[in-house]
């Protein structure tokens, strides 16, 4: 897109005036050439939404174009395609001749696109070949029964037909598949479905396919797989169907050991009382059970169909989840039992499902580093690129990789819980009635919000609290230190009960009746948390000497990814001042890694070298970690030539 | 045989702000003198690598009342002059401040809550008996400087008084004042170069141009931290070297204040022989932590006993003139 020169009336030669005509209102105004279309808009007593005070920020004051010719700045608010279905920002455009307007009323004002988490859209990232070397394969079998001139055992004549179908030389049977294989058969009239679990499986390979299920007829037509995201506040699971290849539904649900702490190490505390790792484990299977039997009901599906199960999830989650005492992942210096679980049964872990399923957890690369991001690396193609690039998942813990194909090199940083909304007065998570976008007035101080849902709101979510912080950073509420200019005039800038404090939402407006307000602790939390982000990615990036503004693309993974608008977290110095084209969201990388890795073969196999390549960085052993912590404990940052776009915004430079 | 050496010289491409403080009656002030500080293109005392055009200034430390928790050696030193602002700031000319830091510690809440007016006639006393620029602290309690700094910067308007300290947590008033009556700011941050930069922005986006801001980095004194402030001051003076604008403020340590609160300084009885005569052994640690810090970048030594103030400007006359 080409930037068009606004030409101001005082440019132009002579006094040309044009006339402006609103719709649906049908007021007309006369204006001269040249005149903003806002500014006609007033003129004309006609209401254009403009929370950001026509600074061209908020993308608010889109307007319809008619009739007429204007001429519009490139923002990066309309894209192209708004452009050519002929919106405009009244802030950003001026008339040019005769033009007509259409004004949107507030309702058709579109919500910022949300990520597409419906199954349909779930993808795999890349092309692989899983047709040919399936890991789960089911196969109908018409075997001969034995007489007395075939007297062949049932095993034997059982493995007969495979090594006659499929070319394999042998099979793994566990105690309890041979317990019920003779009467099966015959109570089938010796017509049975194998359920062979292939994974490790090469042809011509040492190790023989494993049999995990015998159905009595023709069972074929299903065969489900499962790929699960253990998040310390959310589990995640994908219904995969490995006839199709494609993820047939999702459901998620809080897991249910957030009432034994809500991050990592008030579990590993929760799991040192008498029977608490049990209870753990039990609560979180329990939520996966539940999420199983809503999908079965959902898809009119059997539980017992599915035969394989991928598991992604922190260091923590992994370990509760095995039942592994995750005990020393907390105390110096931080050692996991494993960081690649073994294959476990389905069945020994409690879950819903076909008993003798595999179950397989990603691999981690060390405490702090998890299955979780192996996944994501894996899902984000992470590993496959000769681009230099930076993959981020930011929760309570950010986690940070840095690399190419040929090396990777990763940290984890305690950002704290507030950008889920904890430590923070009225946060909240991003459920309904949480403000998720703010805009603040730079004119009055008055804050324009959108909350989950359209009701009352109740407080503040993490991508609000990034809003609000940015906002109030760049319309001056707040100084570089995070501190709140008490001396505006504004009664939403007063002192507080605990501090000086902005007043987000008044009494009369909220779900409670209370004030919602920032806090300048909360503001302090907030810059605390991004300070780590920020010096995390900082000594990632000096450790292996390269620049960030080096970095090719940053993908953005993990719950928040989905949420974080990244000019505002690069206004307030979390993300590092790079052109949007390179920033990324991919949803929830963790999840669609356990599902790469649980349809194509040879990704489990992938992960696992991606886990063993990388590099961990230790902050806490790191002494450049704390300097840089303290440069990034300002807004956007100590050295503000970092920030060239945030700088310009500042100080209105070009 | 003769061999010529030639010395490696660094080339930096930054250089420390000028600053002066106080104003001549053509300037807009009272002042008889001046005090012009930084301007230093190379290390401190490197005189072969580039351009040091001002000597480091000494101020001498004063107050309002007189000091209840000082070292007997200190009040012995200033003896009756002590007991009144305007003797003492006179007493201190004599012995050769270049400039005074006058600590308006009778306006603290907890002591004798001198009222700002109170606290702006002292400054105004202390103006008219003597030429030398002042530095004026208030009584380092956030409401209380805000309200005497203010007052104090209003009626001293135009002399190019130095107002400390703006601490992050509060500087926005201190500034304002500074801003509107034609006086700088001291900018103290607790030893800590990313801490030192965000206040000089800080300050410097309120609209005060940065020539009338002085950095204090807070002083460790001998015993007490002293290499902490060393390497901080020289890696603050690097930054600036190379180039790091914000970084450029002239510094300003507090050293008598700072080597004078030490057991060192204050205990007469009861310590070990080996630490020498007690009438020594606090103005040579004043000294000692005087010396370093010169030479660590050090622009303005606020002192409080007279031989300190004696030996320092001796040595930094010969630093000066090597």
């Amino acid at each position: 897109m080409q930037e068009e020169k606004i030409v101001t009336k005082e440019a132009r030669p002579g006094n040309s005036k044009a006339i402006v005509v609103f719709k649906p209102f049908g007021t007309v105004a006369n204006v001269e050439v040249g005149t903003l279309l806002l500014d006609a808009a007033q003129l004309a007593g006609v209401e254009v939404n403009s929370p950001c005070g026509g600074q061209g920020r908020c993308g608010r004051c889109k307007v319809l174009v008619e009739y007429g010719e204007v001429a519009r700045r490139t923002n990066p608010m309309l894209s192209s395609a708004d452009e050519s279905q002929g919106y405009a920002l009244a802030c950003q455009t001026v008339i040019k001749g005769d033009v007509v307007l259409v004004v949107p009323t507030k309702e058709e004002i579109q919500r910022r696109p949300a990520i597409e988490t419906a199954a349909e859209k779930i993808a795999l990232p890349f092309v692989c070949d899983w047709r040919r070397e399936p890991a789960i394969q089911k196969l109908y079998l018409e075997i001969t029964p034995p007489s007395l001139a075939d007297n062949t055992n049932d095993l034997d004549r059982l493995k007969r037909e495979l090594a006659k179908r499929l070319g394999i030389k042998d099979l793994v049977v566990s105690l309890p598949m041979l317990r019920s294989l003779s009467r099966t058969l015959r109570e089938a009239d010796w017509r049975v479905t194998v359920v062979l679990d292939m994974r490790n499986w090469l042809p011509g390979g040492s190790i023989p396919p494993r049999l995990i299920g015998l159905l009595p007829g023709d069972e074929t037509s299903t065969n489900l797989g499962l790929a699960v995201d253990i998040g310390t506040t959310s589990v995640v699971v994908y219904l995969v169907d490995f006839i199709t290849g494609k993820v047939a539904d999702t459901a998620s649900a809080y897991n249910a050991q957030v009432s034994c702490g809500e991050d990592v190490i008030s579990r590993i505390i929760y799991s040192q009382r008498r029977d608490g790792l049990n209870h753990l484990q039990r609560l979180v299977i329990k939520t996966i059970n539940d999420l199983i039997t809503e999908l079965a009901g959902h898809n009119h599906i059997h539980a017992d169909d599915i035969n394989e199960v991928s598991v992604a999830g922190n260091t923590t989650m992994t370990h509760i989840f095995l039942g592994l005492d995750p005990k020393y992942i907390r105390e110096e210096p931080y050692i996991p039992t494993m960081t690649v679980p073994p294959r476990v049964s389905a069945g020994d872990l409690g879950l819903a499902i076909n008993p003798n399923a595999s179950v397989y957890c990603m691999p981690a690369v060390g405490s702090y580093v998890g299955g979780d991001i192996t996944s994501g690396v894996l899902s984000s193609g992470l590993f496959q690129t000769d681009r230099l690039t930076l993959f981020i998942d930011v929760g309570t813990n950010g986690e940070m990789v840095l690399g190419t194909k040929d090396w990777l090199i990763t940290c984890a940083c305690s950002a704290g819980p507030a950008f889920e909304g904890g430590g923070v007065r009225h946060g909240m998570r991003a459920t309904a009635g949480a403000i998720e976008d703010i805009w603040v007035n730079p004119q009055n101080y008055e804050p324009t919000y959108r909350v989950i849902n359209n009701i009352s709101p109740a407080g503040i979510c993490g991508s609000g609290l990034i809003d609000l912080l940015a906002e109030m950073f760049v319309t001056g509420v707040i100084d570089k230190a995070g501190k709140i200019r008490r001396e505006l005039p504004t009664p939403r800038v007063r002192m507080g009960d605990h501090g000086p404090e902005y007043v987000v939402a008044w009494a009369a407006e909220t779900a409670s009746g209370h004030n919602i307000v920032i806090t300048e602790a909360d503001i302090n939390n907030l810059i605390r948390a991004k300070a780590a982000v920020y010096a995390g990615l900082s000594v990632l990036c000096n450790s292996v000497g390269v620049k960030l503004a080096d970095v090719e693309q940053i993908l953005i993974g993990g719950a928040f990814g989905q949420y974080i608008n990244v000019e505002k977290a690069i206004q307030i110095g979390l993300l590092p001042d790079l052109p949007w084209e390179k920033f990324h969201y991919l949803g929830n990388t963790s999840a669609l890694g356990a599902y790469t890795a649980l349809l194509c073969k040879d990704m489990r196999a992938a992960v696992v070298d991606i886990a063993r390549k990388m590099t961990y960085l230790e902050l806490s052993a790191d002494n450049s970690f704390m300097n840089e912590y303290t440069s990034a404990l300002f807004m956007p940052h100590t050295n503000l030539e970092a920030f060239p776009s945030v700088k310009r915004l500042l100080y209105k430079t070009e | 045989m003769p061999v010529t050496v030639e010395l490696p010289k660094e080339k930096w491409n930054g250089k420390v702000r000028e600053i002066t403080l106080g104003a001549t009656p053509a300037q807009g002030g009272t002042r008889t003198s001046t005090v012009t500080v930084g301007g230093e293109t190379t290390l401190p005392f490197l005189h072969f690598e580039g351009s040091i055009p001002y000597r480091p200034a000494i101020a001498v430390e004063i107050q309002d009342v007189p000091p209840q928790d000082w070292s007997t050696t200190l009040l012995e030193a200033w003896d009756t002059a002590a007991s009144d602002p305007v003797s003492w700031a006179k007493k201190a000319v004599e012995l050769g401040a270049d400039a005074l830091a006058v600590k308006l510690r009778g306006t603290h809440p907890e002591r004798q809550s001198r009222s700002a007016a109170e606290a702006a006639e002292t400054v105004k006393a202390i103006l008219g008996a003597v030429g030398v620029p002042l530095i004026v602290y208030g009584p380092e309690v956030a409401e209380k400087d805000n309200e005497v700094l203010v007052a104090v910067a209003e009626a001293a308007a135009g002399e190019r008084l130095a107002l400390g300290n703006c601490e992050d947590k509060n500087y926005r008033t201190i500034v304002a004042g500074a801003l509107a009556h034609g006086h700088l700011v001291v900018a103290k941050t607790p030893i800590d170069v990313n801490l030192a930069k965000q206040l000089n922005i800080l300050i410097s986006d309120m609209g005060l141009p940065l020539d009338r801001v002085l950095m204090d980095p807070t002083t460790g004194a001998l015993g007490y931290g002293i290499e902490y402030t060393y390497s901080v001051m020289e890696r603050l003076r690097l930054a600036a070297l190379m180039g790091d604008s914000m970084t450029q403020q002239p510094m300003i340590c507090t050293v008598g204040e700072e080597s004078w609160r030490q057991k060192e300084s204050k205990v007469k009885d009861g310590v070990p022989s080996l630490w020498g005569d007690f009438a020594e052994r606090g103005p040579l640690w004043e000294m000692a932590t005087a010396m370093a810090l010169l030479q660590s970048g050090a622009d303005i030594l606020v002192l409080r006993h007279p031989k300190t103030i004696k030996t320092m400007r001796e040595t930094i006359s010969k630093l000066m003139s090597s």
